[in-house]
């Protein structure tokens, strides 16, 4: 069953045609695109948690020459709608600049515009601002409190989301359970941080009344939003999407940037251009991913089978909503991981504080739920005394099982987890690997294994809109193809969203490729800009393998369908008994060849079957597998179509006393369906696996008591290098999706879906012995060592 | 992330450089540009002028003079870090400089300006400090030689008057048989400063015994810190340099910053200090005794 079909030049080892123009330093970033006698942009922090504005002086600012233009957030709130908030919390208001107080340190509260950015920056020192410091809150519990200190008093509390879901009788299976065990587990707020910064341009042309807007955008539903929050109409607004987005996974929202900019351009009739640097980027760019405090209990057989279990998750989303409630939401769709969990309660709650503002970022909040979710299965293998492979496979779900249907309404498409696992264990020979990490530590070192199981869930719907906003009905997140054969007969493909690195090119000549019968690179793949541009919703949700492969394919179905049916009024047969082969038409001894068929569709109108329409153009727009119903009453909801499954082994050695980790050994299985182009999903893995790393042991936002950030720069926010990174060994299994077009599923977020949790199991497999547990992230050098010395100390030495 | 304005001048020798300097009380010399540039960015320097002295060729050169070997401010450390005097005399320096920042930094940044910095988790200052190295700098005044240990005054503070540019590093060549020497540190990723760092160099006699050590810790402290310890007179055995490196940094004021705390670097001051001293040791052991 469920065998991978043959492909021609889908799974084969094609070059990513993007990179071509990469490695060549050809690409065409945000920062290389400026328009003739643009202003730059340059904003005025708060260095305040909280404080009120007394009053905002620009006059020593605009003194300066060069200097074009100050605004302040009263202006703009006059001049535009709040930016969009994904909950239904009207009382939470956010405009690009802040708007009467501030409310976290960083964030905007005027903005310069000059002849060069060097100018901007000069005049906003000069910007004299007097405020009136105000109670902040930080720390998440504290701000989940009724009485803390709201962010926004006209909210009347930090609440955003507090929502509590059963499903399935958990009552009942805790009661019937052996035992039961509760852990707290925290992820710490840290994202993805590319290596290029937002940035915008936009130019207003008066005459056309349009809105032109270049920018390294990765975000759904731009153009409206943008057009929303300036009054134009969404004609009036054209985003251009040929823009090379250099890293996005998520942060590349940009949209008070956008809004800002956009009103900038217009009022001063100029192009304006905003380029964040490094520190606007890090503590005012909205751009922090989760930051996420897990309480679990969960219920379990003395044989290690888990029957239920109660999450209550509590997320940190900072000072404003944008959209960052719904990364509570989306785990709902893999709640259980891939895991045969008979029943759950999930306490959601999400809450403001006066940090910087929380915004998707890679796994849209999966991947803090699976490092809870891991660290729950290693801790009842603990408890029973069973190894922690062998509860696993115990609670896996098993292949004759799918479609799997989870107890919070989703339906696993397909899945063969314990063959990953068996040959991920044959892989790297278990056996020897527990005995090297037991040669290890009688070496004196510490040495941990750890495992991780976890899944993708992929092809983004946003089932979590409706979900947890009933004023929200959204049931689709449609993408879309359209296809152009010339006069010549060479194919033109058209896509409708900007690319941040996921070879959005290869993907759709590789489908129309296969599709056609003809060889990929004779395709060529354009970008138009939002104004004639077919809906569809950008590449987010680990989407566009499956959306836009898909829309590529059925389009290119359509147009087959076509070159039949001119091919059936050319040799008087039926459609369906033409026969279509690289291109060419034939039936029985009659053919047509691709340029023949060209000529009659696009010269001889007098051999087009009765009523065609003339060229050869078909567009296709896709709705998502799945998410096409409301949510029940009671919280079910199909999320996701698809659920890429992978499984993690990593060998650790801890100095003990320095406390630093090496990751000596690094296996994933990964199972993500047929995959289209080998080389973006090994690229794709190895750089979540590096991602997931970083969010392990170093990458973190901290924020003192006073609300002031301690990393505002790569000096003190840490990402990992080549010299953190080990060496990966992937190895492939292909289920395919019975729900998608060639079987693929999705891998835009795969490896740091799981690497977090394996890398702290191995870490707390070292120190087992010691009584530590690491149950924080990042897990920091100087902590282990720390622990280790404290453990010591106490005579916890084994 | 721009810098304030300021203006820039290149002058061609140390005297009109010093002249400039005195000239402008809020002129800054700049070498290699790797530590001022970022604080320039980030405004958090904000010099009215920028005076280079990264290409002045009375600057730049390593010789050896007597005892020691001396290497112009401004010689870039990838140039020191190829130089085959550095590599054949100051074994120590050598193996301290592949540990600063990545290939990129040290293509530019120089010895001086890393002693002139003086940040306390420093490599090249480390080095100097344990061998008990010199500067010279020099004013309008005149020239003024500091012993390494006059000169590191705290965090990015040295001896350095307002109008005075270091010229000259000196660095203590010994020149014993049996010589072994070993640098290594812990930070949170390869190429960042340091937490801490930890310096030896040792001479062995004949027998193996103990005839010359030195001992640093960087990092941990306020200012690179030439540890007490005499190993001299015996082979050096684990249990006793254990023993006396904990005492001399248990006096030791260890700093504290969010990424470690006093007491971790207490912990890896000895820990580092330790395996310098005995990897230090086994590289002389294995060199040839006169038979
Ligand atoms: C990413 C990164 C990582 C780094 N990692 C490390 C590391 O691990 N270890 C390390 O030691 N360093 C590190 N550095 C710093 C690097 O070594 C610098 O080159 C060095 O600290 C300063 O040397 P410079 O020549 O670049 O000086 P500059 O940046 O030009 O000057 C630094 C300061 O010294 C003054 N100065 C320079 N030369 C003189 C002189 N001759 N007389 C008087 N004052 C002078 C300047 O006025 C300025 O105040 C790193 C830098 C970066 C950017």
């Amino acid at each position: 069953m469920n065998a991978p079909r043959a492909f021609r030049y889908i799974s084969t080892d094609r070059r990513v045609r993007e990179d071509r123009r990469f490695v060549v330093g050809k690409g065409k970033y945000i920062a290389d695109i400026a328009a003739e006698a643009m202003l730059h942009v340059a904003l005025v922090p708060s260095q305040h948690a909280a404080a009120r504005i007394v009053s905002i002086d620009a006059s020593r600012a605009l003194a300066l020459p060069g200097v074009h233009g100050v605004v302040d957030g009263a202006e703009l709130a006059a001049a535009c709608e709040p930016l969009m908030n994904g909950l239904d919390t009207p009382h939470v208001q956010r405009y690009p600049l802040a708007v009467g107080a501030t409310r976290y340190m960083g964030e905007w509260v005027a903005a310069v515009v000059a002849e060069t950015r060097a100018i901007a920056e000069d005049a906003a020192e000069r910007v004299d601002i007097v405020y009136e410091a105000l109670p902040h809150v930080i720390d998440a519990e504290e701000a989940y409190k009724s009485s803390s200190t709201p962010v926004h008093p006209a909210h009347g509390s930090n609440v955003l989301l507090d929502r509590v879901f059963n499903w399935g009788d958990v009552d009942e299976h805790f009661a019937a359970s052996d035992s039961q065990l509760s852990l707290r587990v925290t992820w710490g707020r840290n994202a993805t941080v590319p290596i290029e910064t937002f940035g915008v341009l936009a130019q207003w042309d008066p005459w056309g009344a349009v809105l032109d807007v270049n920018a390294s955008i990765q975000m759904p539903k731009y153009a409206d939003q943008i057009a929303r929050a300036l009054r134009l109409p969404m004609n009036g607004v054209r985003v251009h999407y040929d823009v090379d987005v250099g890293g996005s996974y998520g942060v590349k929202r940009g949209i008070k940037h956008s809004v800002l900019t956009g009103y900038l351009a217009r009022k001063l009739n100029r192009p304006v251009r905003l380029l964040e640097d490094r520190l606007e980027n890090m503590r005012s760019g909205d751009a922090h991913g989760p930051e996420r405090i897990f309480d679990i209990d969960v219920a379990f057989n003395s044989d290690g089978v888990i029957n239920s279990m109660k999450m209550r998750a509590l997320d940190n989303a900072g000072a404003y909503a944008g959209r960052a409630p719904f990364q509570l939401g989306k785990p709902i769709g893999a709640i259980v991981g891939p895991y045969r969990i008979k029943s759950v309660h999930y306490h959601a709650i999400s809450v403001t504080t006066n940090k910087a503002v929380e915004e998707a970022v890679r796994g849209f909040g999966q991947s803090p739920t699976n490092y809870a979710i891991e660290a729950m299965v290693d801790r009842v293998a603990e408890a029973v005394g069973v190894d922690r492979i062998e509860v696993r496979r115990r609670n896996l779900i098993r292949s004759d099982e799918f479609p799997y249907l989870i107890p919070s309404g989703t339906r696993y498409d397909s899945g063969d987890y314990h063959t990953v696992v068996d040959k991920v264990l044959t892989h790297v020979n278990w056996p020897e690997l527990v005995a090297e990490r037991d040669r290890l530590r009688d070496e004196g070192l510490m040495a941990g294994i750890g495992v991780a199981a976890c899944l993708e869930p992929s092809g983004g719907n946003s089932s979590f809109e409706p979900l947890l906003n009933p004023k929200n009905t959204t049931t689709t997140w449609m993408e879309s193809c359209r296809i152009n054969i010339d006069a010549l007969g060479d194919i033109n493909v058209a896509i409708h969203t900007t690319s941040s690195g996921q070879g959005h090119e290869t993907l759709v000549a590789t489908a129309v490729g296969e599709a056609l019968e003809i060889d990929p690179a004779r395709i060529r793949v354009t970008r138009p800009d939002s104004l004639s541009s077919l809906p569809g919703n950008s590449p987010v949700g680990s989407r566009m393998a499956i959306m836009l492969g898909g829309a590529a394919f059925k389009a290119a179905e359509k147009l087959k369908d076509k070159f039949r049916a001119i091919g059936a009024h050319r040799f008087g047969c039926a459609v369906d008994a033409v026969n279509y082969c690289d291109g060419n038409l034939s039936h029985g001894e009659q053919s047509l060849k691709w340029l023949d068929v060209v000529a009659i569709a696009h010269r001889h109108f007098h051999e087009l079957p009765p009523g065609a329409e003339p060229g050869l153009e078909a567009s296709f727009i896709m709705q998502t597998p799945t998410g096409e119903a409301l949510p029940t009453p009671d919280g079910r909801v199909q999320m996701y179509p698809c659920h890429s499954f992978e499984f993690h082994i990593v060998l650790v050695v801890i100095d003990p006393e320095l406390g630093k980790p090496d990751l000596r050994r690094y296996v994933i299985g990964h199972d993500c369906g047929v995959v289209i182009n080998p080389h973006i999903v090994k690229g794709m893995t190895l750089g979540g696996i590096a991602h997931g790393i970083g969010a392990a042991l170093l990458e973190e936002f901290v924020y003192d008591a006073d609300g002031q950030m301690m990393s505002q720069s790569f000096m003190d926010y840490l990402l990992p290098s080549a010299s953190e990174i080990p060496h990966v060994e992937i190895v492939h299994h292909c289920t395919p999706s019975p729900l998608t077009v060639f079987g693929q599923k999705g891998s835009g977020e795969s490896g740091y879906l799981g690497a977090p949790a394996a890398v702290s199991g191995a870490i707390n497999d070292a120190v087992r012995a010691l009584g530590i547990r690491f149950e924080k992230l990042p897990i920091r050098t100087t902590a282990i060592s720390d622990a280790i010395a404290e453990a010591k100390l106490k005579g916890r030495l084994p | 992330m721009k810098s304030a304005p300021f203006t820039y001048c290149r002058p061609a020798s140390v005297t009109e450089a010093c002249a400039l300097l005195a000239a402008d009380e809020d002129a800054r010399l700049i070498a290699g540009g790797q530590t001022l540039v970022p604080m320039m960015a980030m405004r958090l320097a904000r010099p009215t002028a920028l005076i280079d002295i990264a290409r002045i060729p009375e600057l730049a050169f390593v010789r050896r003079e007597g005892d020691h070997i001396e290497i112009g401010a401004a010689t870039r450390q990838a140039f020191a870090e190829a130089n085959a005097t550095v590599a054949l005399d100051l074994p120590l320096l050598a193996r301290a400089l592949p540990w600063i920042g990545h290939s990129a930094i040290r293509n530019r940044g120089t010895i001086g300006g890393s002693i002139a910095n003086a940040d306390p988790a420093a490599e090249i200052p480390l080095v100097l400090a344990t061998l008990g190295g010199a500067v010279v700098v020099q004013t309008p005044r005149g020239r003024e030689r500091f012993a390494a240990r006059d000169f590191f005054l705290g965090p990015m503070t040295t001896a350095i008057p307002a109008d005075g540019c270091l010229v000259e590093a000196h660095f203590p060549v010994w020149t014993h048989q049996r010589i072994g020497a070993c640098f290594t540190e812990i930070s949170a990723r390869h190429g960042d400063f340091a937490y801490v760092s930890a310096a030896a160099q040792v001479a062995l006699d004949d027998n193996g015994s103990c005839v010359a050590c030195a001992l640093g810790v960087g990092g941990a402290t306020a200012q690179p810190t030439q540890l007490a310890v005499d190993l001299t007179g015996a082979r050096i055995n684990e249990t006793t340099a254990r023993e006396k490196l904990s005492v001399a940094i248990e006096t030791l004021d260890m700093m504290t910053d969010p990424h470690a705390s006093p007491a971790y670097r207490k912990r890896a001051a000895l820990a580092l200090a330790l395996r310098a001293l005995l990897a230090a040791r086994d590289e002389a052991l294995a060199k040839r005794a006169r038979t």
